[in-house]
């Protein structure tokens, strides 16, 4: 029997999938944040502030993951810049290349908007600080905030779509799509579990943000059908391996077949839900985690 | 025709040539082999035969053409065979064929065990009234004692003539005898048959190939004379293109048969002085060796003879003590590899020198030859690494299995590290006899010496210890003409500064005159009154004058390419090259033009006066002929050598002038290939009575026990084979990891058929066993493999390379365990090839 | 002027030359997957028999740049009987997956048309792996990097030609100009056909650009274990791209929906009225 499959790149799943996770959970949460600020308005402040906080603390782990996995780590600087000129560089084909330099940016926007929370919230207290974050009003970089975010949660799909891997190859173009939507949902999830701990999960804000989240869920559920559909047989993988039974096991039935129904009624029939609010946005960020656990690793 | 060989793996750079026929010129390849190899593979006719039954397909081949319209019609054959082979010899009429004694032939002993030749003789004339009185040299001795010429009769009608004898004898071997015995279908049979007849011819030659997949039989040399018979009928030998190519083994094996490795023969294929054969004195060892060859180019053996011994004892070598005859060595019995190790078993040998050898894995019945090791005194290895039979004292599977206990091994192993070939200078010659040399290019490392600096100055030790002896037989020792020392430029770049000079060696293998140490350009310079040395006449001219090697020469062109290295003999690379001209002289065709008759250059004879036509070559090669004898002179019946020859002689190594269809002498095991089953069959004779091979040398020993004819016990054919991965033993090759992980563990090839009878799973461990041992190897279930159908019954054939042993990076069983002592009659090569056994699925021992 | 390899598989005698030849000069190690500790022996001896014909070292690898395939095929009867040799290793394709696929410049094109990593440049992100469309690069525990053939590049800009086309007995493997390598190919393609072998055809003129290692196969590519279409993954890249604003921007809809002050009023109520009840 021959093999004319291309070769296994041998990602690490608690290292690549992982970073593909965190990395869209930050992102989404920026997103829904500045969006949330965006459309919002100030109805909307508390959701976009605890957005922006989950942002900046998650989006700090990304990189460490990132670079774990590499087989030089003390080279990833290399990312960035030629070692063998020194000048910046990106490869436009790659990405790669461009996620990691959008990762970069995000960065600083997640950094950026986190300070001004800290700042408006007063438990900064930094008079030139507020004065240069005053110096742009909030919705511009809200704006182009979210579209990056969108991009560093849509990129690590592009990635694996842009491969000769037979999986991944066969699922272009709906990655992208389909980690941002992931991004977006455990995004508001992560988002809601915070309030729900904080006790303020209730009200319209609270409402708008989950009502949200079950569209982008919504999404999500269409973007996997769809895979699975362009996939064709090359989605055997996800059908019949052990990943394959995470996959519509974990992601997709308690990921969001469940949380959905959590928010329709509350109850799923047959088991009864302490906290439904808070389980749901549990089961959406453990299924965002398992989808990128099982498509990465189900491609090699 | 590549058949007993498996070219492409075991000959891969050599196999480019047949390859570039192919493409370049449209060639037909065709390989007959029991498997589908890496050389079929790229050939465009496989026939599938089973082992050992070469002799069936070659007859029915030599039936099909005799018997051919083509072969009967076109005249170029008769002229060819009538005139250049025996075809028209009358043999003596008491002589019986195996169609008259039911598969042997006349003269076999009442033992059945030895034959005498005497009825396969020759008719012949009344011998000629000799011109010498008293014989004064030598040659003169010959010349008072040359035979009648043979009564031929050219319409090639009388029933005694060996065309009718031969005719006789194949015409058993039919294409429904092809299809009943080798389990080739007729069609098959036909189409490689019909192959070679077709490209044989004025235009066009077939050339044969062949290599151990022939030799390792005990009907081995036959088969190889039914190929030359089949060419010397077909008209393909003495031609471009044609021939009988023999595949030589290790590098430079050919050129170690020359200066005789081997134990019966002196250098240039003289014969070894034996006790046993009327060789008292060098009168007699002439007339009784060289008697029967004088009225061939052999009528100089005494020249070489005593050129030979005068090279060995240089100034003590005097008419008086025989050129040092009388005390050279003679052998007194069958010394050769497997004797030798039966003879050690028995505990008759007590010190073992082995340069270049790995008898623990290489040799037959190795468990046999093994436990004999441990009954030496003492055993020098000289090699690269810990060989197996180095280390059979300390890990062998008779070790480990308690057989042995190396307490109780007396045998003082000796190892000393070899020098490689990069690392000393000398001369390969190669399968088509051409000498090239080699240059050292780096020291070796340590203590390790090349093998010549060891013979070397193992030689001046013993010298020295003998120097006081007066003792007959200690006279050889102490007068071996014993000089090698370097010349200034050969060490001077090099650490080792006592390594002997290969120039000294090679020159004096070339010969020159004694007197004043001028190299010979020609073995015709060379004399028998000890006035010449010369230590292998048929390499002469290799040096032709002082400081020039022609082995060095590196001018290639886009033929013969005269000027790359030297072929022996005289740089002939087309032996018996007077056959690629008609009769008159003229070429068969310009297509095939070689060798030819000009009738108007000039030229000089031997005598030195000038004279009219001489044989020519425009491509260089140099003419295997008397150059100014012209192709229609008449022989002289008292001469001896050249001018007892005729014009229309090619084949001057035979008494005759003729290639021998049928061999009247030199064969112990009859005149005519016949076929005989392998001595391990598990089929009956289906052509005689006689089941194999009369006169075989078996050694009835214990620890190497026979598998009966048809044995249900071992009902399954072996073979046993190479791997382009690794070389022979491996010690050259498993201990290279990049060769090791190409074949990394012994396997056995097997076809899905035997794997279903047997349950044997590909990739699994499988047991093989003989009476001799049992190895377990991995399976390749293969389709290369095939079951043959032998008259009605199918007969499983496995095959196993037998690279492996208990050392170096890969590893596996030793397949020797498996084979038997056993040998052709003619050179005691074992039956490797071709034996019985029997298979399991599991490990050895039972294990899965 | 590019340069590259011609392998004429059909005069292939599946020798492994090219494959050691590979490893002599680029100083490759033995695989280590392919050697293993064995009780009572001081060193690691082989392990990898596969029982896939003679083919054990199975692919290419971070220590084998080279890998000869052994394709058997029979028929029931054994009337037809095929054993195919075909000596593989980078193809140095003209539009390169893998080069696109580098996020540090570490793969790079010479003025020779060969495709080389630069080890001290790549940081083993190992993207380059699976963009590969033919599975030639892999990634050596050892230095962290990946690896693949070089077109020999130290040998071809010092005057010589590969190591492995130097030390193919057959001439299977022939290096040198593409263009005359192409005019050679052609050929030999004619010829072959003329002879019969109607399946015969060049694999690697149109593939990724153009292959500047190409072969001459006696059947269907896939038979000799190469892609039928290869599809250079980056070509994908603007559809992809595309597709993933528009979900971003849908996405971005969804929010204004849901956030926006109007539109939501009802929804929110209802679920405000269903709590109170
Ligand atoms: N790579 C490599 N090359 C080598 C060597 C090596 O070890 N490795 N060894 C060298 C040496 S020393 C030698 S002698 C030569 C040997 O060269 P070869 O004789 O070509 O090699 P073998 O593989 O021993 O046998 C050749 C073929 O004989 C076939 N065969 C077996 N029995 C029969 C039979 O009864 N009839 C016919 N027609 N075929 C039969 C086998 O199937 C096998 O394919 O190779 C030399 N070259
Ligand atoms: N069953 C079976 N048995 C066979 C065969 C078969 O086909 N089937 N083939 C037979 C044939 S044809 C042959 S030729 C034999 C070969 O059998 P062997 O000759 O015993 O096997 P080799 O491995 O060639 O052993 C040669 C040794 O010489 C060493 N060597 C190489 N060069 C030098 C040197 O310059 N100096 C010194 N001192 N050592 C050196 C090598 O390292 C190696 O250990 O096997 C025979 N045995
Ligand atoms: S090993 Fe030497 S002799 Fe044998 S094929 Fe290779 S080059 Fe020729
Ligand atoms: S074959 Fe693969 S590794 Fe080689 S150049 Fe093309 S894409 Fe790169
Ligand atoms: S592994 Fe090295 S060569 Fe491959 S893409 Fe990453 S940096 Fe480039
Ligand atoms: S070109 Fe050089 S590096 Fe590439 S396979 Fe051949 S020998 Fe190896
Ligand atoms: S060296 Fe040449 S003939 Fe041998 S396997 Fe490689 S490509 Fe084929
Ligand atoms: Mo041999």
């Amino acid at each position: 029997m021959m093999n004319f499959e291309t070769h296994v790149p041998h990602w690490e799943w608690y290292y690549i999938a992982m970073y593909f996770y965190i990395g869209g959970v930050s992102a989404g949460a920026y997103s829904v944040a500045a969006l949330a600020e965006l459309f919002g308005g100030q109805k909307q402040r508390e959701v976009a502030r605890i957005g922006f906080t989950i942002a900046f603390w998650v989006v700090l782990a990304t990189p460490v993951l990132l670079i774990a996995d590499l087989g030089r780590p003390e080279r990833f600087w290399h990312l960035f810049i030629y070692s063998k000129d020194g000048v910046p560089y990106i490869n436009w084909q790659s990405p790669l290349s461009v996620g990691s330099w959008a990762l970069l940016v995000f960065g600083g926007f997640s950094l950026v908007s986190y300070l001004d929370v800290l700042v408006s919230e007063g438990r900064l207290k930094s008079e030139p600080l507020a004065k240069i974050l005053k110096l742009i009003p909030r919705k511009v970089y809200a704006i182009v905030g979210a579209a990056v975010g969108f991009f560093v949660a849509g990129y690590t799909g592009v990635i694996l779509n842009i491969t000769a891997r037979p999986l991944w190859a066969a699922s272009d173009p709906i990655l992208g799509s389909l980690f941002i939507a992931s991004g977006a949902s455990t995004g508001a999830a992560a988002i809601a579990l915070v309030m729900v701990r904080r006790h303020i999960a209730s009200g319209a804000a609270f409402e708008r943000l989950q009502y949200f989240d079950r569209v982008a869920m919504i999404f999500e559920l269409g973007l996997i059908v769809l895979m699975i559909i362009v996939a064709g047989r090359y989605a055997a993988p996800l059908l019949f391996t052990g990943y394959g039974f995470l996959f519509w096991v974990g992601t997709v039935l308690l990921g969001i077949l469940a949380p959905l129904q959590l928010h329709r009624s509350g109850r799923i029939p047959g088991v009864t839900v302490a906290d439904p609010v808070m389980v749901s946005a549990v089961l959406v960020l453990a299924g965002g985690a398992l989808l990128r656990i099982c498509l990465v690793q189900a491609g090699q | 025709m590549i058949m007993g060989s498996n070219m492409a793996e075991c000959h891969p750079v050599a196999f480019r040539w047949p390859l570039k026929a192919k493409t370049d010129h449209g060639a037909v390849l065709m390989h007959v082999d029991p498997r589908f190899t890496r050389t079929s593979a790229l050939c465009d006719i496989h026939a599938a035969i089973r082992a050992g039954t070469d002799i069936v397909f070659l007859g029915a081949i030599i039936n099909h053409v005799i018997n051919s319209k083509r072969w009967n019609t076109v005249p170029f054959f008769k002229e060819y065979v009538v005139n250049y082979t025996n075809a028209a010899t009358l043999v003596n009429p008491d002589f019986k064929d195996t169609e008259d004694l039911n598969g042997v032939f006349s003269g076999l002993s009442e033992d059945g065990k030895a034959y005498s030749n005497a009825s396969w003789s020759y008719q012949r004339n009344p011998a000629p009234a000799s011109a010498i009185v008293e014989a004064r040299t030598f040659t003169d001795l010959l010349l008072q004692k040359v035979p009648g010429r043979p009564k031929t009769d050219p319409s090639l009608k009388d029933p005694h003539t060996v065309f009718q004898i031969i005719r006789k004898h194949y015409k058993r071997y039919t294409p429904e005898m092809v299809e009943k015995v080798c389990g080739c279908s007729k069609e098959m049979f036909l189409k490689v048959a019909n192959t070679l007849l077709d490209n044989s011819g004025k235009d066009r030659t077939s050339n044969i190939t062949y290599a151990v997949g022939w030799t390792q039989h005990t009907v081995g040399v036959q088969i190889i004379r039914a190929a030359g018979m089949l060419q010397a009928l077909l008209g393909n030998i003495g031609r471009p293109g044609g021939g009988v190519l023999a595949l030589r083994g290790h590098a430079t094996i050919q050129g170690s048969t020359d200066i005789a490795t081997l134990y019966h023969s002196l250098p240039g294929y003289l014969n070894m002085p034996d006790a046993r054969k009327a060789h008292e004195s060098l009168k007699d060892f002439i007339l009784t060796e060289a008697v029967p060859l004088s009225t061939s180019y052999w009528g100089n053996y005494p020249k070489f003879a005593v050129s030979y011994f005068k090279a060995q004892f240089g100034d003590a070598a005097t008419k008086e003590n025989n050129y040092g005859y009388d005390y050279h060595p003679k052998i007194t019995g069958d010394h050769s590899h497997m004797p030798m190790f039966v003879d050690m078993s028995a505990g008759k040998i007590k010190g073992f020198l082995i340069m270049g050898q790995n008898p623990a894995v290489g040799g037959q019945n190795a468990r046999f030859q093994r436990k004999a090791l441990a009954k030496l005194d003492w055993m020098v290895v000289r090699d690269y690494y810990e060989t197996e039979t180095a280390a059979f004292w300390r890990n062998s599977p008779e070790i480990k299995s308690g057989e042995l206990k190396t307490a109780d091994i007396k045998t003082e192993v000796f190892f000393l590290p070899a020098a490689a070939v990069a690392e000393m200078e000398g001369s390969f010659t190669n399968t088509q006899r051409l000498l090239q040399q080699h240059e050292k290019a780096v020291d070796p490392p340590d203590e390790a010496r090349s093998d010549i600096w060891f013979t070397y100055h193992l030689g001046k030790r013993l010298k020295k210890l003998y120097a006081n002896s007066t003792k007959d037989r200690d006279w050889a020792v102490k007068n071996l003409f014993w000089d090698y020392e370097p010349r200034p430029s050969e060490i001077q770049n090099f650490r080792i500064k006592d390594e002997p000079s290969a120039y000294k060696v090679l020159k004096e293998i070339n010969g020159y005159t004694w007197e004043d140490k001028k190299p010979l350009p020609s073995f015709a310079n060379l004399k028998e009154d000890g006035t010449t040395v010369c230590g292998a006449w048929i390499y002469t001219g290799v040096i032709p004058e002082e400081g020039k090697n022609f082995a060095a020469r590196r001018k290639a062109d886009e033929w013969i390419s005269p000027e790359w290295g030297f072929a022996w003999p005289a740089n002939r690379h087309i032996m018996y090259n007077r056959a690629s001209a008609d009769l008159q002289g003229k070429p068969w065709s310009e297509k095939k033009k070689l060798v030819y008759w000009d009738p108007d250059a000039e030229s000089k004879d031997p005598t030195g006066k000038t004279v009219r036509g001489k044989w020519v070559a425009p491509s260089g090669e140099s003419v295997d002929f008397a150059a100014t004898k012209p192709p229609t002179a008449r022989g002289k019946d008292n001469g001896i050598g050249f001018d007892w020859l005729s014009g229309n002689d090619p084949f001057i190594m035979r008494a005759d002038g003729k290639a021998w269809l049928f061999a009247p002498a030199g064969l112990v095991d009859g005149p005519l290939p016949t076929h005989y089953e392998p001595y391990e069959s598990p089929v009956a004779n289906l052509l005689y009575k006689q089941q194999s091979n009369p006169v075989v040398k078996v050694w009835k020993v214990e620890g190497n026990a026979y598998h009966k004819v048809a044995d249900p016990e071992y009902p399954i054919v072996i073979s046993t084979y190479r791997l382009t991965e690794h070389h022979l033993s491996g010690v050259m090759s498993r201990w290279l990891p990049w060769l090791a992980e190409l074949m990394p563990e012994l396997f056995c090839e097997l076809s899905p058929e035997l794997a279903a009878e047997k349950n044997i799973k590909n990739a699994e461990y499988m047991t093989i066993k003989t009476a001799r041992g049992e190895v377990q190897a991995r399976a390749l279930v293969t389709k290369r493999m095939r079951p043959f159908v032998i008259n009605g019954k199918t007969v499983h054939e496995i095959g196993m390379p037998w690279h492996w042993g208990w050392q170096g990076r890969a590893q596996g069983d030793v397949v020797n365990n498996l084979s038997a002592l056993v040998g052709d009659p003619n050179v005691s090569i074992h039956e490797g090839k071709v034996f019985t056994c029997n298979v399991r699925a599991g490990k050895r021992g039972g294990a899965a | 002027m590019a340069k590259g390899m011609f392998v004429d598989t059909s005069i292939c005698t599946g020798c492994k030359a090219c494959q050691v030849a590979c490893k002599e000069w680029n100083e490759l190690p033995g695989e280590p997957a392919h050697f293993k500790k064995k009780s009572g022996v001081a060193y690691p001896v082989a392990v990898n028999f596969t029982g896939n014909s003679y083919d054990n070292t199975g692919a290419l690898s971070a220590t084998d740049w080279r890998h000869v395939r052994f394709i058997e095929q029979f028929n029931e009867s054994r009337t037809e009987e095929r054993w195919f040799f075909a000596s593989d290793s980078c193809k140095h394709c003209t539009d390169a997956g893998c080069m696109n696929a580098c996020p540090t410049k570490a793969i790079v094109r010479t003025d020779m048309g060969n495709v080389v990593i630069q080890d001290d440049v790549c940081i083993g992100c190992k993207y380059c792996i699976p963009s590969c469309p033919y599975g030639v690069i892999s990634l050596s525990e050892k230095t962290g990097t990946v690896h693949k053939c070089t077109l020999c590049n130290d040998r071809i800009h010092n005057g010589l030609g590969t190591a492995c086309a130097k030390a193919c007995p057959t001439g299977s493997i022939s290096f040198g100009e593409v263009s005359e390598l192409k005019a050679k190919a052609n050929a030999r393609l004619d010829q072959l056909k003329k002879l019969g072998f109607t399946k015969a055809n060049i694999y690697g003129y149109d593939e990724a650009g153009g292959l500047n290692v190409f072969y001459l196969f006696l059947d269907s590519p896939t038979v000799y274990g190469q892609p039928e279409k290869v599809v250079v993954p980056q070509k994908r890249l603007p559809l992809s791209s595309v597709a993933t604003i528009v979900t971003a921007v849908a996405i971005g809809l969804a929010a204004l929906i849901s956030f926006r002050e109007r539109g939501m009023k009802k929804e929110v109520e209802k679920k405000a009225n269903a709590k109170s009840k």
